[in-house]
């Protein structure tokens, strides 16, 4: 039995979907007023690539062949940086509990909180892809193709550590932990996105570049599924 | 019936922090949670808010129920009304957050950076109150507060139990005595 309630709770997908967005805006707004997560994958970002780049050129034949491996070294970094500040935000303030609390399904908090990475992924690695565009003469006409393959690896890798982010939140010892149970679990997304980057600055054609653009789309599916699923189990108190 | 615990015992580790504790609230009832520190009134408010689960027994809660923790907690980098504001949103609820943080005396535009501990107790409390959750669990709600505060925060107690109901852990017996229709004693042999 439910108790009724004045203005009460209003269920189903559409309110659930409100939630998410309220939250990853939420999450956005804390992000950008706090400015410590941007601001180091920022730097990181920086440093890292600025690096490489000294390391393997002048030459423009090693930098080229290095780039795809690279930039994906890179947004990989970025994501697990940016996932661990998804949950360090509720942790450092308290207020996951809260969250927990809110009646109804939790996806929701995993759905939001991964839309919240996603919002600030996509343009940081837009960003990243023009920097290394620029360090290691990476061509860009094939520009839409590039971005559609850096959305699907990184909704394939963000969907996994969103989900290993929230399990550790709780634990001491998670910015150790995530790295050592995320990168083994990634493997085949990192790989097919540096596949599908590779033949697209080798000149293949597209459909020789969509079978991994398909297995990349295979594994975001059942990433974003499966972590979607247990992740109501995996904060239960 | 709002809240019922059967037989609820709670362990850490080696230590048992109560056992077998069976208890009812209806709506409209208030119980106070007294002991020493370290007798399990937090932990039985956690258990209460579905935060821990038991480790025998069994809880069941009906409707929305909100913990109110001590210190309470909140995003330092939002303002009071943005907190009431996603509160309201996330919960589906509308109210008059303004009227709200205007009987608690609140800056709508301060971020809670800002905010002393009275302050945030009594967001904390504008929160809950306009939520009107229907089982309110509240943690020792009367520290930090100032003789209005505290007032304020009588004032919002016998509003709950109108409709709600109301479990408060506390060390002040003058605040029990004031809101409680009964009190369950913890970590008594």
């Amino acid at each position: 039995m439910r108790l009724r309630r004045t203005g009460g709770l209003r269920p189903g997908r559409l309110w659930a979907a409100r939630r998410v967005w309220l939250l990853a805006l939420r999450d956005l707004r804390l992000e950008v007023r706090d400015r410590f997560g941007l601001l180091s994958v920022s730097a990181f970002l920086g440093v890292m690539l600025f690096v490489m780049a000294l390391a393997l050129g002048p030459d423009e034949g090693p930098l080229r062949r290095a780039a795809p491996g690279v930039l994906w070294v890179a947004l990989a970094f970025m994501s697990t940086l940016l996932s661990t500040r998804a949950f360090a935000l509720e942790v450092e303030d308290g207020t996951l509990e809260d969250l927990l609390l809110t009646p109804g399904g939790k996806e929701w908090i995993y759905l939001g909180k991964l839309l919240f990475q996603m919002l600030l992924l996509l343009p940081m690695g837009l960003l990243a892809l023009l920097v290394v565009g620029g360090l290691f003469y990476l061509p860009l006409e094939r520009g839409f193709a590039l971005f559609l393959t850096l959305g699907l690896g990184m909704l394939g890798y963000a969907s996994v550590a969103t989900f290993y982010a929230g399990l550790l939140s709780r634990l001491r010892g998670r910015e150790v932990l995530l790295p050592l149970l995320l990168f083994s679990l990634v493997v085949p997304v990192v790989l097919a996105a540096v596949r599908a980057t590779v033949g697209l600055l080798e000149g293949l054609p597209g459909d020789e570049v969509a079978g991994w653009w398909q297995l990349l789309w295979v594994f975001d599916v059942v990433y974003l599924t499966a972590s979607t699923l247990l992740f109501p189990l995996v904060m239960e108190g | 019936m709002l809240l019922r615990l059967e037989a609820v015992s709670k362990r850490f580790g080696r230590d048992w922090v109560f056992r077998d504790l069976t208890f009812v609230l209806k709506r409209g009832e208030a119980v106070a949670l007294l002991g020493p520190n370290g007798s399990g009134k937090t932990t039985l408010l956690r258990l209460m808010a579905g935060l821990l689960k038991p480790t025998r027994g069994r809880v069941a809660r009906q409707g929305l129920a909100l913990y109110l923790p001590s210190p309470p907690a909140f995003h330092r980098h939002l303002t009071a009304r943005e907190h009431l504001l996603h509160d309201l949103a996330f919960h589906g609820r509308a109210g008059d957050w303004k009227g709200v943080l205007e009987r608690f005396g609140l800056p709508e535009n301060r971020p809670l950076a800002a905010f002393s501990s009275g302050m945030r107790k009594r967001l904390a409390l504008a929160r809950l109150l306009l939520l009107r959750p229907d089982l309110w669990l509240l943690d020792e709600p009367e520290t930090a507060l100032d003789a209005e505060g505290r007032g304020l925060l009588l004032e919002v107690l016998w509003e709950a139990r109108k409709e709600a109901g109301v479990v408060l852990a506390t060390h002040d017996r003058a605040l029990a005595e004031a809101v409680a229709d009964r009190s369950l004693r913890l970590g008594e042999a």
